[in-house]
C-alpha cells in the first residue's frame, strides 16, 4: 500500500511529529474559534505557503488535493444557495485552511514515527488498563498485512460465481469473504501467542 | 483484550479497507452502485458486537490518520479530518458500537431466522444510519458553519442508500452468525 508520506528534507520533514501534531491541533482549534473572513483569509495562505514548502509541483498537489477540495466546493455552493454569501466564503477559507495545513502534516510524516507517537500517547489509557499501547502498532501492522489476502479472496469469490454463471451481489460476496477471513483468526492468534509477541514484559 | 479479539479487530478492519479498494457493486433492482466501505462499518458491529467492531473502526480510522489512503477513492490523511464530511467519518466508530451493542441485546442464537435479520436490521439502521447521519449533520452543521438546515438537506440524499445497506448488513450478519458465529453472547 502506497502512504501519503512524501520523502523529502524541508523544514516541516525535519520537525519531530509531535510538534507538528500539536501545532495542527492549536491551529484547528484557532480556525473553528474566530469565524472573521480576514483571519480566515491570512490561515488559508500561511496553509498554503505551508503546503507549497514542501514543493511537491501542481499536478502533485492537485491529485492530493482534489477529492477533499471537491467536497469543500460543494459545501460551500450548498452554503451559498441555501444561507448566505457570507457564511459560504468562512466555510470555503475555514476548510480549505484546515485542509491544507493538515495535508502538510501528513505528506512530512512517515508511518513509523506516527505510530511510535501513537504508541506514546496510549501510554495513560494503558495505566488505566484502557489499552496495552503496543498492541496498536501490532493491529495496524495485521491489517496492512492482510489487505492484500482479503482482495485476493474477493476476487477469488468473484471468479467462483462467475465461473457457475451466477452474479455477484453483496450478500453473495460479503458473506463467504468474512467467514473465510474470520476462520484464520484462532491460527493467527495462536501464532502470535506461540512467538510471545504480547507476552507482559 | 485477548489475542484472539485482536486479531479478530484487525481482520475486519482489513475487510474494510478492502472494500474500499473493489469496485462499486451493482445491485439488481436500482441503477446506483453501493460503495462498500459504510456496510463494512454496520457489518463490524453486526458480526463482531460492540467492542471487538469498535476496536476494528478505530483501527481503520488509525489507519486514516497516519496517512494511509484506505478510504474509498484512495483518500487518507489528516486532511480527511478536516474534510465537511469528517462528522460522518468519525461516526463510524460510534455507529459500529451502537450496531455491535444493539446486535448483541436483540439478537440471540435461539431465535428464528427472521427474527435475527428484524433484530440486526434495527441494530444496523440505529447505529449505522441514525447515530452516523446525526453526527455527520451536527459537524456539517456547527463545526463548518453550514447551518442546520443545510446540512440536513445535503444528508438527505444519502439517506435510502445507508437504509439499504443497513438491510444488506442484517442480512449477512444472519449468514455469518450460522456460519460462524461470533457474536458474543449477553445474559
Amino acid at each position: 500500500m502506497k502512504t501519503l508520506y512524501v520523502e523529502g528534507d524541508t523544514l516541516l520533514h525535519r520537525l519531530s511529529p509531535r510538534p507538528k501534531l500539536l501545532g495542527l491541533a492549536a491551529i484547528s482549534f484557532l480556525l473553528f474559534l474566530i469565524d472573521a473572513p480576514a483571519f480566515l483569509a491570512v490561515a488559508a495562505i500561511l496553509g498554503a505557503g505551508a503546503y507549497a514548502s514542501l514543493r511537491l509541483g501542481w499536478r502533485q498537489s492537485w491529485l492530493r488535493l482534489q477529492m477533499i477540495m471537491l467536497t469543500i466546493m460543494v459545501v460551500a455552493a450548498f452554503t451559498l444557495f441555501l444561507n448566505s454569501s457570507g457564511q459560504a466564503l468562512v466555510v470555503l477559507l475555514r476548510l480549505t485552511a484546515l485542509a491544507l495545513f493538515a495535508a502538510a502534516v501528513t505528506a512530512t510524516t512517515n508511518i513509523g514515527d506516527f505510530i511510535d507517537e501513537i504508541t506514546l500517547a496510549a501510554r495513560p489509557l494503558e495505566r488505566i488498563g484502557l489499552v496495552r499501547a503496543a498492541d496498536i502498532g501490532l493491529s495496524i501492522g495485521l491489517v496492512i498485512r492482510f489487505v492484500p489476502e482479503i482482495l485476493n479472496r474477493y476476487q477469488a469469490i468473484r471468479d467462483a460465481h462467475h465461473a457457475r454463471g451466477l452474479r455477484p451481489g453483496p450478500l453473495t460476496l460479503a458473506v463467504p469473504l468474512i467467514i473465510l477471513t474470520l476462520r484464520n483468526a484462532d491460527e493467527i492468534a495462536a501464532a502470535i501467542d506461540a512467538r510471545g509477541i504480547r507476552a507482559r514484559k | 483484550m485477548s489475542t484472539r479479539d485482536l486479531v479478530l479487530a484487525a481482520l475486519f478492519a482489513a475487510i474494510i479497507v478492502a472494500l474500499g479498494l473493489v469496485p462499486p457493486i451493482m445491485l439488481g433492482f436500482i441503477p446506483v452502485p453501493i460503495t462498500a466501505q459504510s456496510l463494512g462499518v454496520m457489518l463490524a458491529g453486526v458480526v463482531l458486537g460492540a467492542k471487538r467492531g469498535g476496536f476494528a473502526v478505530l483501527l481503520v480510522l488509525l489507519l486514516v490518520a497516519i496517512g494511509l489512503p484506505v478510504l474509498s477513492g484512495g483518500r487518507g490523511g489528516l486532511a480527511t479530518f478536516a474534510s465537511p464530511t469528517a462528522g460522518y467519518l468519525v461516526g463510524w466508530f460510534f455507529a459500529a458500537v451502537v450496531t455491535g451493542y444493539l446486535s448483541e441485546r436483540f439478537v440471540d442464537r435461539s431465535q428464528s431466522g427472521i427474527v435475527q435479520i428484524a433484530g440486526f436490521f434495527l441494530a444496523a439502521l440505529i447505529g449505522g444510519v441514525v447515530v452516523d447521519h446525526a453526527l455527520g449533520i451536527l459537524y456539517l452543521a456547527y463545526g463548518t458553519g453550514t447551518g442546520l438546515s443545510t446540512a440536513f438537506m445535503g444528508d438527505l440524499a444519502f439517506i435510502p442508500g445507508d437504509v439499504l445497506k443497513a438491510l444488506i448488513a442484517a442480512f449477512a450478519g444472519r449468514a455469518v452468525m450460522v456460519g460462524y458465529p461470533l457474536l458474543p453472547r449477553r445474559a
